[in-house]
């Protein structure tokens, strides 16, 4: 009976430790492309919560202000009452924004302010714990930024030069930093703007008419889907760089990682190919067993960098609340993909060695 | 009698295996290189415009320590205040916010700075061509002139408002954003008077920090801040909102440095264990052969991270090349903590095969 040897898992096999740490080795560098995925995933679903989530259909801002999160936009308090006044809007209200950086426990913390009117559309869309702003020194705090500097409800905040105290938690989390939601008026004095907001936020059934109404009256008006298109470009802009050359260098070092470990495995067992070699076997025979052995390597590192990845965002969402990392499926079949190129990249060393053996290393002693 | 690098010979015999373990090593701890020098990189740039402003004393809103993400409104009579004050040799004031300058071919972030263009104080620090921004024209920088598509002359659209683009400067773009100068009653015109900062210069043989103090204590609703602590407050923002990403990147890094060191080590031992147990066989002790493979473990970390550190270089310069706004700084102090890092790894990597190697029995020697 003819059987086929299965040389390549016996190989991968036949020292546990050196298994573990190649494994491991890849598996850590996979989780690195996973991890970077997800959290870029991550931060452009953050960078667009607040257009994605507010309900408004629309945003009137300054002219030239095309974002949420990257611009100061200033326009008239009186634009409220325009936009309210125009046929076909159903609600509209103000909306101030500006990022802010403060001191806590002698770290610099950043976050994005909201002011929006007590009662009125544009706060917190979801809270997590407590009630929203009623009075001009309260705030609520997004539950990721409270969670990572260890703030609670009653705890008190100082942010340009005013006390505010902390009455509820909501559920949203901001891109690397983090939301802080107050009374429009609160944001006034803190920003020292009166008598202006940054956006109006409308509510129709109509939006396309409602559009071409308000910016017949001289204003500049965005769709939501404009705004969170807008934002994600920003982030992307930022980010998108420094991104790539991390998962590129994860990627590399995962590469390396597999060569290097089955490499050993070659070496180690290079008697035994050129015994196969010396039967018949071809090149490309023993070059398809190297090959197998690295994908397998490769493929299993996958799985490990899938655990790992688990547990590492588990790890995140804990420690690091601030950080959302998100699994797609694309970002698994990106994984897979870098996992088989890296396979396939990583037997380049090892089949050259393999392909330059002697067959006649089966009769010298080890 | 010369002793025999048994260390060095056994790494370095196989050359292919010798170069992947230091190249996986390297491109581990090249992984935390550069992204503490995209990060040192951005603070450097953060932090440019100050730098190089003129100024020894800088005044912001009570409360506002930064530029950075932040907004700040001065009380009406700020500058004029602020020249009052005994020690002042100067005092001028900035508008700023955060806007974005379209281009024909892009847009992009800016921090848009209204300046007394009169004085010639509190704009471009470096301007390589064109000239002082007058009423209607703006000042960009050169990377995001290139990102714009835009020359001297050219149009560029910034809060709501179309400038024609009257000199370019230079090293005032970074990571997240560039910077834009105005002349100061144009951005007035857009975004009202309120006045943003006051950069103050000090007299001859007056101390920034003495004036500082004097300044807040005779103006109401300021914080005033020397130069180099507005400086450190600018940088701290990058540094803290980093910190987090950073030691999370530098824990797996050094987890994947460690696998590869001990991957590395295990099979170079494992290879030579008849060669070890010859050794142990003509009397070396236990510790001569522990010594051989720590020494194994040094030489790949020394080498992995003199690669590392030039890789870095290279990338550094690569992205430079590729996009002008983001700057890699290695750093010394980074160095440092990479090598402690690699050198931990490398320990923890070389116990298991420390540990075959200490209960190796010399009888092994003389198996087949």
């Amino acid at each position: 009976m003819h059987r086929r040897v299965p040389v390549a898992r016996r190989n991968l096999l036949a020292d546990g430790r050196s298994l573990v740490a190649g494994v491991l080795g890849v598996g850590l560098a996979l989780m690195l492309v996973l991890l970077l995925d997800g959290l870029w995933q991550g931060v452009q679903r953050q960078a667009t919560a607040y257009p994605d989530r507010v309900g408004a259909d629309l945003f009137v801002t300054q002219p030239g202000i095309r974002d949420f999160l990257g611009e100061t936009s200033s326009i008239p308090r009186s634009t409220v009452q325009t936009v309210r006044d125009t046929r076909g809007v159903d609600w509209a209200d103000p909306v101030r924004g500006q990022f802010v950086v403060f001191d806590l426990h002698t770290k610099k913390v950043a976050a994005y302010v909201i002011g929006s009117e007590p009662g009125g559309r544009g706060g917190p869309w979801a809270m997590a714990d407590g009630r929203r702003p009623r009075r001009d020194d309260e705030i609520v705090v997004d539950r990721a930024l409270a969670q990572r500097h260890g703030l609670g409800i009653g705890d008190r905040l100082g942010i340009g030069g005013s006390t505010l105290r902390i009455v509820g938690l909501a559920d949203a989390s901001a891109p690397m930093t983090g939301f802080v939601f107050m009374a429009h008026a609160t944001a006034d004095e803190l920003f020292r703007t009166p008598d202006t907001t940054s956006f109006v936020l409308v509510g129709t059934d109509r939006p396309l008419v409602v559009r071409g109404r308000l910016e017949r009256q001289g204003l500049s008006v965005l769709s939501a889907d404009e705004v969170a298109a807008n934002d994600r470009r920003l982030y992307t802009d930022i980010f998108g760089s420094p991104l790539k050359v991390m998962v590129t260098v994860a990627f590399v070092t995962g590469a390396l990682v597999v060569a290097l470990s089955v490499y050993a495995s070659v070496i180690a067992r290079r008697r035994e190919y050129g015994i196969i070699k010396a039967i018949g076997a071809s090149g490309w025979t023993i070059a398809g067993m190297v090959v197998r052995q690295t994908l397998a390597l490769s493929v299993i590192g996958l799985g490990v960098g899938a655990v790992l990845f688990l547990g590492a965002r588990a790890l995140l969402a804990s420690l690091r609340p601030q950080f959302s990392v998100v699994l797609t499926t694309s970002g698994l079949v990106r994984a897979l993909a870098a996992a088989i190129l890296m396979g396939l990249i990583a037997s380049v060393v090892p089949v050259r060695r393999v392909a330059a053996a002697d067959p006649a290393t089966v009769y010298r002693g080890t | 009698m010369r002793a025999v690098p048994l260390a060095r010979h056994n790494l370095f015999q196989d050359r292919r295996r010798a170069a992947l373990s230091v190249s996986g090593l390297a491109v581990a701890l090249l992984l935390v290189l550069v992204l503490n020098g995209i990060f040192a990189g951005a603070i450097r740039q953060v932090t440019a415009y100050l730098r190089n402003a003129p100024a020894d004393v800088v005044i912001s809103q009570r409360g506002v320590r930064t530029m950075h993400m932040s907004a700040s409104a001065l009380p009406g009579d700020a500058l004029r205040a602020a020249r009052r004050v005994r020690g002042v040799a100067g005092a001028d004031a900035i508008r700023y916010t955060s806007a974005t300058l379209h281009g024909r071919e892009g847009s992009q972030l800016a921090y848009v700075i209204g300046y007394d263009v009169r004085t010639d104080r509190g704009g471009p620090w470096n301007l390589v061509s064109g000239h002082t921004p007058r009423t209607g024209e703006i000042v960009v920088d050169e990377v995001a002139a290139d990102n714009l598509g835009v020359r001297i002359g050219g149009p560029v659209e910034v809060l709501g408002r179309q400038f024609t683009v009257a000199g370019i400067s230079r090293g005032g773009t970074s990571i997240t954003n560039t910077t834009a100068f105005l002349p100061t009653a144009d951005f007035a015109a857009i975004r009202g008077p309120a006045l943003s900062y006051v950069l103050v210069r000090a007299e001859r043989g007056t101390s920034p920090r003495v004036l500082a103090a004097r300044l807040e204590r005779q103006i109401p609703g300021v914080t005033v801040q020397t130069k180099e602590e507005f400086v450190h407050e600018e940088g701290s923002i990058v540094r803290d909102m980093s910190a987090d990403l950073m030691q999370i990147m530098s824990f797996i890094a050094f987890l994947i440095a460690l696998a590869v060191i001990a991957l590395t080590l295990f099979t170079a031992t494992l290879a030579k264990l008849r060669e070890y147990a010859v050794v142990k066989a003509l009397g070396a002790s236990a510790w001569r052969l522990g010594r051989t493979v720590v020494a194994q473990a040094v030489w790949s970390v020394g080498l992995a991270l003199v690669l590392a550190v030039v890789l870095a270089f290279l990338v550094g310069a690569a992205l430079a090349a590729f996009t002008p706004n983001v700057r890699v700084a290695i750093e010394p102090s980074s160095v440092t903590r990479t090598a402690l890092a690699a050198v931990a790894a490398g320990a923890v990597g070389a116990l298991v095969p420390l540990r075959r190697v200490i209960r190796l029995d010399p009888a092994t020697a003389f198996k087949r």
